[in-house]
Order: structure tokens, then C-alpha cells, then sequence
């Protein structure tokens, strides 16, 4: 009898603990900021760098997710130096936009391009949806005087920010 | 059949090829720390970006001015798929003009692709209960 009730006791606890694997977590308003696309800087000519698919460049992409509407602003620059490049004889002028490239929802987010507000190399986008929206980033750096670029590689970099309101 | 290979095979590069960077809670609140004069706030960073590993935290006014802060650390290692919590510590006095708490991506230069993306977050510091 006293076997009996330690191995009912024995298999209870054995159950019980089996039972007990709780999973926990929280929903929070969120934005997040998501490189889809790398951007490559094209060489149509010597004394040009360009992202224009056009000239074999790609176009950087950058996706901002969120969760709460009216919450946050996206703002998007366009690059004004290199990162990294090889030493450059003359001065770079740097040209560059942004526009939205798709929203996953049309209704809400359809007025995003025609409301952005510019200023300067930046791009200020009011989230006004819950949802996705992808931005897509137009970079050329044309070398003073039609000097032509020097071999190498070059780097520029393009900045994505989500500000809550 | 091909077609939806292919279109299988697109959205899974897509799913790869993105990298994300969140921070939360969006509307942080400053508390009061067990050090006398300074406030204590928490924020979590989720890193899912391969191409970065470090994200600087700072702390600023309404108009982007830095404001003094005090962490373990002003950059961060944040691994991929890692979520990392800072403590972020500012005076008392300096409280009424904090409005926001932003990390930032931190592209290694060995690692810099032809264009890559810094990618900023900021949070905006509510006040009051």
C-alpha cells in the first residue's frame, strides 16, 4: 500500500512538472527599421557614381514596421561623403532622393509620398499606418571638374531613422 | 509549378537578405534611482541585423542636443538574434528637458558595403505618472 501511494505521488510529480513549460511575453508598440536592399554604386562613366539601375547601380531599400499608428516619423538620408574611398583629387558633389517604394497597406499609406516634407538631404515621412513601408534611396557622387574617380572601392552610407512623436 | 519555385525561392532570399534593429518601449519613463539626484530608465535593444554588432545609446532634447547620461557602457555589443537591456541613468535636473533616447547602428569599417544603412531608433521620454 505505502509502495503504491509514493509511486502515485512519484507519477504525479512527474506529470506535473511535465505540464509546467509557460511561454511569456509582451506586445509593445515597436518601430523597426529593416535594410532590405544594400544599395552598389554603378560607374557609368569615369567621374560617376550612381545607384541608378539604369547606369548598373541598386537602389538601397529600407523598410520601417510599425506598430502603432500616428506614433512615429521615418527620416531618410541620402549620402554626403564616402565612408571609405580611395584618397580623391577634387571635391565630390553629392546628389541623391528618396521616395516610397511600397506600402502594404494602400489605403492608409497612400498619401506618404505626396505629404513628405524635405529638408536639406533628408526625407521626413509621418507614419500615419500600422503596417510596412519601404523606402528606396537614390545616391550620385559626381567628381569635381569631370576628373575621373581613382580604382578602388568606395563606400557610402545611408541613414535611416524612426522617431517616436 | 517552376513559377512558384522561383517565387518560393525570391521571398526566401528576401528573408535572409533583411536585417532589423529594434528598440523598446517606445515611450520610455525616468524613475527615481537608489543613487540621490539621478534617474533611472531601461531600454532593450533586439538585434537582427548579420551586417551590425554595436549600437550606441544616446540621450538627447528636443531639438537632437545631447544631454549628459550615464550606462555601462556608451556603445554596445549586441549580438545577432540577441536582445541586450541598458540602464540608462540621468540627473534629476537635467529630466524636464530629456525628450529622447536613440540607439544607433555602428557599421565596422572593415565591413562597410558599397552603400550601407545606419539605422537610428529613438524613443520619446514621456513624463508624469
Amino acid at each position: 500500500m505505502k509502495k503504491l501511494i509514493l509511486i502515485s505521488a512519484a507519477i504525479m510529480t512527474a506529470s506535473y512538472a511535465l505540464a509546467d513549460a509557460p511561454i511569456t511575453g509582451s506586445v509593445q508598440s515597436r518601430c523597426v527599421v529593416t535594410t532590405d536592399t544594400p544599395g552598389v554604386y554603378g560607374n557609368p562613366n569615369a567621374y560617376t557614381l550612381t545607384t541608378d539601375p539604369s547606369d548598373g547601380g541598386v537602389l538601397p531599400i529600407v523598410r520601417f514596421d510599425v506598430t502603432l499608428a500616428d506614433a512615429y516619423y521615418a527620416q531618410i538620408t541620402y549620402p554626403t561623403e564616402f565612408t571609405s574611398s580611395p584618397s580623391l583629387s577634387d571635391t565630390v558633389t553629392w546628389t541623391g532622393s528618396t521616395e516610397v517604394s511600397a506600402v502594404s497597406d494602400a489605403t492608409g499609406m497612400g498619401s506618404y509620398e505626396t505629404d513628405k516634407t524635405t529638408f536639406g538631404e533628408t526625407s521626413q515621412y509621418d507614419l500615419t499606418a500600422t503596417g510596412s513601408t519601404w523606402f528606396k534611396t537614390s545616391s550620385e557622387a559626381t567628381m569635381g571638374g569631370n576628373k575621373a574617380f581613382p580604382g578602388g572601392s568606395y563606400s557610402a552610407t545611408v541613414e535611416a531613422k524612426c522617431i517616436a512623436q | 509549378m517552376y513559377r512558384s519555385v522561383i517565387i518560393s525561392l525570391f521571398l526566401l532570399l528576401i528573408s535572409f537578405s533583411s536585417y532589423s534593429h529594434e528598440m523598446t518601449p517606445t515611450y520610455p519613463k525616468f524613475k527615481s534611482s537608489y543613487m540621490d539626484g539621478l534617474l533611472v530608465t531601461e531600454m532593450e535593444i533586439f538585434n537582427k541585423r548579420r551586417d551590425v554588432a554595436y549600437y550606441e545609446i544616446g540621450v538627447f532634447d528636443k531639438d537632437f542636443e545631447p544631454i549628459p547620461f550615464v550606462s555601462s557602457y556608451s556603445v554596445y555589443k549586441v549580438d545577432y538574434l540577441k536582445k541586450v537591456s541598458v540602464e540608462i541613468y540621468v540627473r534629476k535636473k537635467d529630466e524636464p528637458s530629456i525628450t529622447y533616447i536613440c540607439s544607433r547602428s555602428k557599421v565596422l569599417k572593415q565591413r562597410v558595403s558599397n552603400t550601407s544603412v545606419t539605422s537610428t531608433i529613438c524613443s520619446k521620454v514621456r513624463r508624469g505618472k
